[in-house]
């Protein structure tokens, strides 16, 4: 068949498609301004890549072959590119898929919580008997601000005295902290390396001001502060540590796979570690903005609050989300 | 035949080409986007400062929104490009040309802090040069690829000349040599059609200057079928 006569013959059933594709997406409104039917179009979309196909082998014209692949390309992100609204998926992945995907990963989530965790706890033990270690871990400026932000005369526990209020502080850690939690996930690239230093960063100084402020006899004042955010961000800094160790560790030891190939499984397993923990690194910053530093309540409330939240997180992984799973 | 064009197969037996985007024009989709956002903070900042500690703490959340879920937000929603891509005429596909879906959106987007180590992309660049599709680091994770919205060179369709038979018959690839020429022919100087047409004496014959140039371009209608 000759270029023209396959033009003259299917160029109305091309345009049809063309003009129902250029239409916004949606069920309803095409169907009467192109004549042609939703069902139909992937029918048509097939037909068009066998002309396609036909067009390349004949050696049409390279301006009929260009369209024709337009055209295809176009049919192919349509039926292909399958998106939803997004607010179902949210619903189901806050109910079941987070805690679901913390489960699928637990060997990640337990090293990075030991690289985490491990530090902290023993730096905070080590500094009740060597007190002046802290001057070695930190500048003396710092461990000095510690002591202002949690002294007995604070106004609101956790800052400094000129610090701004409540509503600036949250936006400081929403921008402070979320960022943290993406770059120590990002950093899992660089086979890990910069995960595993963020975590053993975050765990040395949160163990080295812990361990200083409690012998230096502020315990009461820190923890009253911290207990309330703290389930929600020492979780989320594990959870994204546990996302960088996931595509790092497919870097090294990729198993029957490209790396580049293993990268990407990880990157999807691990994504939605990275996106729960945003959300749970917010719900810690409006915590740690308006209720931590409130020095009004009662340090026993404030404990309780801490560790019914810390009950909770801790059920919410183990528990839900199990009905119905694989 | 092009290394900068990336075949992908689909399900329909079919090849479809994607035109691969490098470094430099998505550099530079990227200082328009880093304009754009500056702008956007600048305006907004300015009316929020006048809102007081309330407009601080909200100047803090929108600078994180430009910051990181900016270019996720435009990939997404806005047909897989950000302004500035949108205006280079660049878009963010997945590599099996299919729209680039929000969680690869979102790994190509966080990643993007390793790419940017050390400074300005350092580590971005290194990848895309040492990559096959131009992919820095997120997009190796993500799995996309960031090709150019519309084919760069257009083919013009064979311009209209009365059909003559060529005098031998022609293999397929010479069939589309001549109409390669013919959909060419009027983007060329008339002097440079005339020259290329003497390159096929067997079809010209004795024609020469722009009377070969016509000969090709009626051999090229008659083989697209024009006036049988």
């Amino acid at each position: 068949m000759k270029q023209q006569d396959f033009e003259a013959r299917f160029g109305a059933r091309w345009d049809q498609l063309t003009g129902w594709l250029e239409s916004a997406p949606g069920p309803a409104r095409k169907a009467v301004a192109t004549g042609l039917d939703a069902a139909e179009v992937p029918a048509r979309y097939r037909e068009v890549c066998q002309h396609l196909a036909l067009a390349q082998d004949r050696q049409y014209s390279a301006e009929l072959i260009e369209r024709l692949s337009r055209l295809a390309l176009a049919g192919h992100q349509r039926l292909y590119g399958a998106k939803g609204t997004l607010l179902a998926p949210v619903g189901r992945f806050v109910l079941a898929g987070f805690p679901q995907a913390v489960r699928a990963q637990l060997r990640y989530v337990l090293l990075a919580a030991l690289l985490f965790f491990g530090p902290l706890l023993l730096l905070t033990g080590a500094l009740q008997r060597y007190p002046e270690f802290a001057y070695v871990v930190l500048p003396a400026e710092y461990v000095d601000s510690f002591e202002e932000m949690y002294g007995e005369d604070t106004r609101a526990l956790g800052r400094k005295r000129d610090a701004d209020d409540d509503a600036v502080m949250f936006g400081y850690y929403i921008w402070n902290n979320v960022r943290i939690g993406f770059q120590s996930f990002a950093g899992g690239i660089l086979f890990g390396i910069g995960t595993v230093f963020y975590l053993l960063y975050n765990g040395v100084v949160i163990g080295t001001v812990t361990g200083y402020l409690v012998q230096a006899g502020l315990a009461t004042n820190f923890f009253s502060f911290t207990s309330g955010h703290s389930a929600f961000e020492l979780c989320a800094i594990v959870l994204c540590g546990a996302a960088g160790l996931r595509i790092g560790y497919a870097l090294i030891a990729p198993g029957r796979q490209r790396r580049v190939d293993a990268l990407r499984g990880a990157a999807q397993a691990a994504m939605p570690l990275v996106i729960g923990s945003a959300g749970m690194l917010v719900m810690a910053a409006g915590i740690e903005a308006f209720w931590s530093p409130r020095t009004e309540l009662p340090a026993a409330v404030k404990y309780g609050f801490g560790l019914t939240l810390w009950l909770l997180t801790l059920a919410y992984f183990t528990m839900m989300g199990r009905r119905g799973a694989a | 035949m092009l290394d900068t064009a990336r075949e992908v197969p689909t399900p329909e037996g079919i090849e479809l080409s994607l035109r691969l985007a490098g470094p430099v024009s998505r550099a530079l989709a990227w200082l328009i986007d880093l304009f754009l956002r500056l702008v956007v903070f600048g305006v907004l900042g300015v009316g929020l400062g006048m809102l007081g500690k309330l407009g601080v703490a909200l100047m803090l959340i929108l600078w994180f929104g430009l910051e990181w879920l900016y270019p996720t937000a435009f990939e997404v929603w806005y047909g897989g490009a950000t302004p500035g891509k949108r205006s280079l005429g660049l878009m963010v596909l997945q590599e099996d040309g299919t729209p680039v879906r929000l969680s690869a959106s979102l790994t190509r987007n966080l990643l993007r802090a390793i790419d940017f180590f050390p400074f300005c992309y350092g580590v971005g660049l290194i990848a895309m040069l040492l990559n096959r599709d131009f992919k820095r680091l997120g997009d190796i994770a993500a799995g996309t690829v960031v090709v150019y919205r519309e084919p760069a060179t257009r083919h013009a369709a064979v311009p209209e000349a009365a059909p003559v038979p060529p005098p031998v018959p022609l293999t397929l690839e010479e069939q589309r040599t001549v109409l390669d020429f013919a959909s060419r022919a009027g983007s060329l100087t008339q002097e440079r059609a005339e020259e290329l047409a003497l390159l096929a004496p067997r079809l010209t014959g004795t024609a020469a200057g722009a009377l070969a140039r016509m000969r090709l371009l009626s051999i090229a209608n008659f083989l697209i079928g024009r006036g049988a």
